[in-house]
């Protein structure tokens, strides 16, 4: 998943736009996400108070879909969370999975509230991807067997980014296939997850879930087929036992979360560590070349002159408005006084005022 | 030293690079600390150029330097001396020739040589201690999250 907050910013803003209205709004508008989510948002006058949602996922992970829409779960789960404010229609709209009626006239008084409502709306998203999921961990212990044991079950949340849940008896096994465009990628990814096995190996996160990296893929999963299991990034494999989950509700929301932004959250690690790379390179450079521009008997003017084509010694120039207005006006005289042609001026520069060119002693002249 | 070349007329070109006659070549020095960390000065009558071999110990490193390298390659024409492309088994060269000479201080051309040849193995070493101390930071705050 390519996201780290829960609620879609868009999607947010909009319900914010209905809920702020003084006059009921006519509102129709298809919102694409992370290309693989959809949302559909209409609101009309005829009806002020409500407004209706429907979402749209191209979800690939097996049983996360029904054939007319979102599993069991999920919509308990929605039922549950929003159970005042929102209405599930049944059958949603065509081409959706899921369409909800959200009845602004039940949202309470006070604005605050409203705001922590209408973020959690705008949170379905990630109701919906996490539900399976979290159903999965939250049956962790019992006998139930809907999964199966042994058994990886291949998540595909965003393509080309699948991951593997293994539950077994005593634990439940997630493991990523790594993969990255670039050398230099890999290297810093794998940085990461050597700090984050040696991390999760000392004592002060002896609760945490333990993390293992490996060039080749985990015994687990044996079997799986060839194309998921070629990686170049290796495979990261979190344990998870029963403490891990048991308790309260939002202990297994978040982890659940974080496991469906790990991807995320190495590419975001890769990112910035590239960025600062380059941060302190540049830096660097510039450090070398005002070492050099010392070195220039002419006190480095030449150097000068080829920084400023180059970008790593710009410096903005702040001008007053009266210089700014002078420089305009002295373009516009130019531009003027290009267009005024005095008969036989050519011909006398030419003649009288050209300049003779002068050979650099330096410049070769390639002889035939 | 001003030299023009000896085989073309109005040629003036740096002999370390060319070689067009021995005589105008002087002996090479190459100073080893081991096989993954020399220095080849090669010296002529107009000319010189330094090649340097920066210690790449592990994959991190290794892709540091070719980074930081390469990034100092494509602003070549900031650094007068600097050559675009390394000689072969090296990864940066200097190519100083009489001009650069006649329009720098002689002394403090080496000065930035050799302060570039301290400095090129010190930013390498702190760019990988900060991205591994980046990683520790990041692998923490992410395990954090579980307690």
């Amino acid at each position: 998943m390519a996201f780290f907050d829960k609620a879609s910013p868009v999607l947010k803003e909009i319900l914010l736009k209905l809920y702020s209205a003084e006059k009921p709004l006519e509102i129709d508008h298809q919102i694409y996400e992370f290309g693989s989510l959809q949302y559909h948002i209409q609101a009309s006058a005829s009806e002020p108070h409500h407004a209706y949602l429907s979402v749209s996922t191209s979800l690939q992970s097996p049983g996360v879909l029904t054939t007319d829409g979102l599993q069991n779960c999920t919509l308990q789960n929605l039922k549950r969370i929003y159970s005042d404010v929102i209405e599930v229609i049944e059958p949603p709209n065509e081409g959706y999975q899921l369409t909800l009626r959200i009845k602004f006239s039940e949202l309470p008084q006070s604005k605050d509230e409203c705001i922590k409502i209408i973020t959690e709306i705008s949170s379905l998203q990630a109701v919906i991807v996490s539900s399976q999921l979290k159903k999965m961990l939250w049956n962790f212990g019992s006998q139930d067997t809907t999964y199966g044991m042994h058994k990886p079950i291949k998540f595909i949340y965003h393509p080309g980014e699948p991951f593997y849940v293994i539950r077994l008896a005593q634990k439940i096994t997630v493991i990523f296939p790594m993969r990255f465009k670039e050398n230099s990628d890999i290297i810093i990814a794998t940085t990461l997850f050597q700090e984050l096995t040696d991390v999760g190996r000392s004592r002060k996160f002896a609760k945490a879930p333990p993390c293992t990296w490996s060039p080749i893929p985990p015994p687990e999963l044996r079997g799986e087929p060839l194309e998921d299991l070629s990686t170049n990034g290796g495979f990261v494999s979190f344990d998870f036992f029963s403490r891990h989950i048991e308790g309260k509700v939002s202990k297994l929301d978040k982890t659940v979360w974080n496991l469906l932004n790990f991807y995320s959250y190495v590419k975001q690690h890769v990112k910035s560590t590239r960025g600062f790379i380059q941060r302190r390179m540049r830096k660097k450079v510039e450090h070398l070349s005002e070492i050099l521009q010392k070195a220039t008997l002419t006190g480095g003017e030449h150097i000068q002159k080829t920084h400023k084509g180059h970008g790593f010694k710009k410096k903005l120039i702040r001008l007053s408005t009266s210089k700014m207005l002078r420089g305009k006006c002295a373009i516009f005289f130019n531009k003027i006084r290009s267009r005024i042609k005095i008969q036989g001026f050519e011909r006398f520069r030419r003649k009288w005022l050209r300049v003779p060119k002068l050979y650099s002693l330096r410049r070769y002249t390639k002889l035939d | 030293m001003n030299f023009p070349c000896q085989e073309v007329e109005r040629h003036n070109k740096p002999e370390v690079e060319l070689k067009t006659s021995p005589e105008l070549l002087l002996n090479p020095v190459l100073i080893c600390r081991n096989e993954a960390e020399k220095c080849l000065i090669e010296t002529s009558i107009n000319s010189l150029r330094i090649s340097i071999k920066v210690k790449q110990a592990n994959e991190l490193e290794n892709i540091l330097t070719k980074r930081f390298l390469r990034f100092l390659s494509m602003r070549a024409e900031a650094f007068q001396v600097l050559r675009r492309k390394p000689v072969q088994g090296y990864d940066i060269s200097f190519l100083v020739t009489n001009y650069h000479c006649e329009d720098m201080h002689k002394n403090k051309l080496i000065d930035f040589i050799v302060q570039f040849m301290e400095d090129i193995d010190k930013e390498i070493y702190e760019l990988k201690l900060s991205v591994n101390t980046r990683g520790k930071l990041v692998a923490t705050e992410f395990l954090k999250q579980f307690l």
